[in-house]
């Protein structure tokens, strides 16, 4: 499949949070980051969480993301609960069907734009014809075609974080979580930002999760929730998925 | 991509990569170096004995373990000329000559000294002893009255090339005889010792002196020095099935000191290796430990990308590998051009035990050179196994969290 012409069939879940709870224990106190948190994503739809700093938005992203486990509750990916799955499946999961985009970038420092690009399809072992392919493609859809050998060093923020976006769509996930892509990021590039994130939802279908707590963000979002000491206060819908 | 990406990381701090890495290759240069120059002693060791005492000595039992009393057991002309016509047979043999060694004294009408005294054939031997001699000439005729003496003794002595002295001994049949010599030379040894004692003289002086015809034991040259334990056994079997009385020695037998001068030169390399390679260890260990640290988020951000823990422990391991394999291969360089520097100088040195001064080179080998790179790589590798793991098993959001 062409890295240009894929998309996914939209309505069913792909993601589903089951009562998420998280403790953290700092010192001697426990503290409750999440509290019983009930999440869905539907295939395709663009999903904005929203809320204040330490409001559990991160802690969310992560036990989605499965780099994190929930103390109580489950993750459920294509409806199959993951929290019995051992390190190993977790990390084949989020290599193979998740894309993961940071605030800060998180780029590796001493590989190309084209390399950063390439490296999740190291991971799972995709033929290098292809993969050589699938970064030109990519780079293409992102606005970077022409930056692909430099350094992140010598990258822009905003060109930054569109080849962590390209990293995140490369092997083409299910599902792309964002954590707050645009806080690094000056206004008009953050909203540059915003308008790939979108662009690539509608033309691939892709499940976009982004965790923000810029309300620049909101507008751009099918959904939004939003989430307060641990808890989900509150859901809109902004609009019905667009169709593919 | 994984090479790529352990090579530009070796090289991110530049700096410290470049510390490591000559750490390493300093290292290195040492171990490679005292390798070849260790290996070189000991093969200079062996060829300055073999030079002196012959691969091979073949005698009475009790004189060539030291247990004769006086002159006996001396070999008969009979036996001595077959025991040379069966020498002759044997594979790798180069020469052979007969010698006689006898206790005396030496001096003049003012006073006399002690003399250890070797009846040689001089036209075996002048080519071992040219290389030492101080002043005049080595002995010509094979049965003239002349005497070479260490350079010490003849200093006390008072006497040189062309002086006059008196030898005497006691005789195979326990009466004393003496004789004028004729000083046609000096010799410098590097054992001080021996300089003020020895005397060399022809083989024929030396059996008149002592009236006998005998001599106390043939010495024997091979063309490879290791060829010599299997051509003392087959001349020991040779010389049983002739029913002569005679035994064979190895020079090695005959120089006990040397296995433990080997085992010396041995422990010497391998306590070098090991402290090169517990340097290497811990410097290179130091820095991948920061170096692992400080990339603690990236790990992380790899780890949710996908990667498994092993994947980010093999990145890790190949770093260290990759900077093994850079300061071995600059160390083991800079070792051979050093090896190379040294051997330039031509210059000798007497080895321990011996007297004939031996050319000391640096061997440059595969031993020198495959060793100390095993050596940089074992190190490294060893090195960059626990803050790989550590690091690699990081909780991925611990990992990320990491600023």
């Amino acid at each position: 499949m062409r890295q240009g012409s894929f998309c996914y069939v939209k309505g069913a879940p792909v993601l589903e949070g089951r009562a998420l709870t998280k403790f953290y224990t700092l010192g001697k106190e426990r503290v409750r980051a999440l509290d019983r948190v009930d999440f869905t994503a539907v295939q395709g739809d663009f999903t904005v969480v929203n809320g204040p700093s330490g409001s559990g938005k991160s802690t969310l992203l992560n036990l989605l993301a499965l780099i994190d486990r929930p103390s109580e509750g489950e993750v459920l990916f294509d409806g199959q609960p993951t929290g019995s799955l051992p390190e190993r499946a977790l990390a084949a999961l989020r290599r193979e069907k998740i894309g993961l985009v940071f605030q800060t970038f998180n780029l590796i420092p001493v590989l190309s734009a084209a390399e950063n690009v390439e490296y999740p399809l190291l991971l799972t072992r995709t033929p290098r014809a292809e993969r050589r392919e699938r970064v030109r493609e990519v780079l293409a859809e992102v606005g970077l075609a022409d930056l692909a050998r430099r350094r992140p060093d010598e990258l822009s923020g905003g060109q930054r974080q569109r080849v962590a976006v390209a990293r995140a769509l490369v092997t083409q996930p299910r599902i792309v979580l964002a954590d707050e892509p645009t806080a690094n990021l000056d206004s008009a590039t953050g909203t540059q930002i915003m308008e790939l994130l979108r662009g690539l939802n509608g033309e691939h279908c892709v499940t976009f999760v982004v965790v923000t707590h810029d309300p620049a963000v909101i507008p751009y979002a099918e959904r939004v929730l939003t989430i307060r000491d641990g808890r989900i206060v509150g859901e809109e819908r902004r609009g019905e998925p667009r169709p593919a | 991509m994984t090479l790529t990406v352990a090579v530009r990381n070796v090289f991110r701090n530049r700096r410290r990569a470049l510390i490591s890495l000559l750490v390493i290759a300093v290292g290195l240069t040492i171990l490679s170096f005292v390798l070849g120059f260790v290996g070189e002693a000991i093969q200079a060791t062996r060829r300055s004995l073999a030079m002196e005492l012959g691969a091979l000595q073949v005698g009475d039992p009790r004189v060539l373990d030291g247990r004769a009393s006086g002159l006996e057991g001396l070999i008969s002309p009979g036996d001595l000329s077959r025991a040379l016509d069966l020498v002759g047979g044997i594979p790798g043999v180069v020469r052979a000559t007969p010698q006689v060694r006898f206790a005396g004294l030496i001096g003049d009408a003012e006073g006399s000294t002690f003399l250890l005294a070797q009846g040689v054939v001089p036209a075996d031997r002048g080519d071992d002893f040219a290389r030492v001699l101080a002043s005049g000439r080595f002995l010509g005729d094979p049965a003239a009255r002349e005497i070479v003496l260490g350079a010490r003794l003849a200093e006390r002595l008072g006497v040189g090339p062309g002086d006059r002295v008196n030898v005497a001994t006691g005789t195979v049949s326990g009466t004393f005889n003496a004789a004028t010599v004729t000083v046609v030379g000096t010799v410098r040894l590097a054992d001080g010792q021996i300089e003020e004692r020895i005397g060399l003289v022809p083989l024929g002086f030396a059996q008149r002196l002592l009236r006998t015809d005998g001599v106390e034991r043939i010495l024997i040259w091979l063309d490879d020095l290791d060829r010599a334990p299997a051509a003392a056994d087959a001349l020991a079997g040779e010389l049983a099935a002739a029913g002569l009385p005679l035994a064979v020695r190895r020079w090695d037998e005959l120089t006990p000191f040397y296995s433990s001068l080997e085992t010396f030169w041995g422990a010497f390399s391998g306590f070098t290796t090991l402290a090169v390679f517990v340097l290497v260890f811990f410097s290179v260990l130091e820095v991948l430990t920061i170096a692992f640290l400080e990339r603690t988020r990236e790990v992380g951000t790899i780890r949710a990308l996908g990667a498994s823990p092993g994947r980010v422990f093999r990145g890790f391991v190949t770093e260290g590998v990759v900077i093994g394999a850079l300061g071995g291969l600059g160390g083991v360089a800079s070792g051979v051009a050093l090896s190379l520097v040294f051997n330039a100088l031509g210059l000798s040195f007497v080895p321990p035990g011996g007297n004939m001064p031996q050319p000391i080179r640096v061997s440059v080998g595969p031993s020198t050179v495959l060793l100390p790179f095993l050596v940089a790589l074992g190190a490294t590798f060893l090195s960059s196994l626990y803050p790989a793991a550590k690091t690699a098993r990081l909780p991925v959001v611990e990992a990320l969290r990491t600023t």
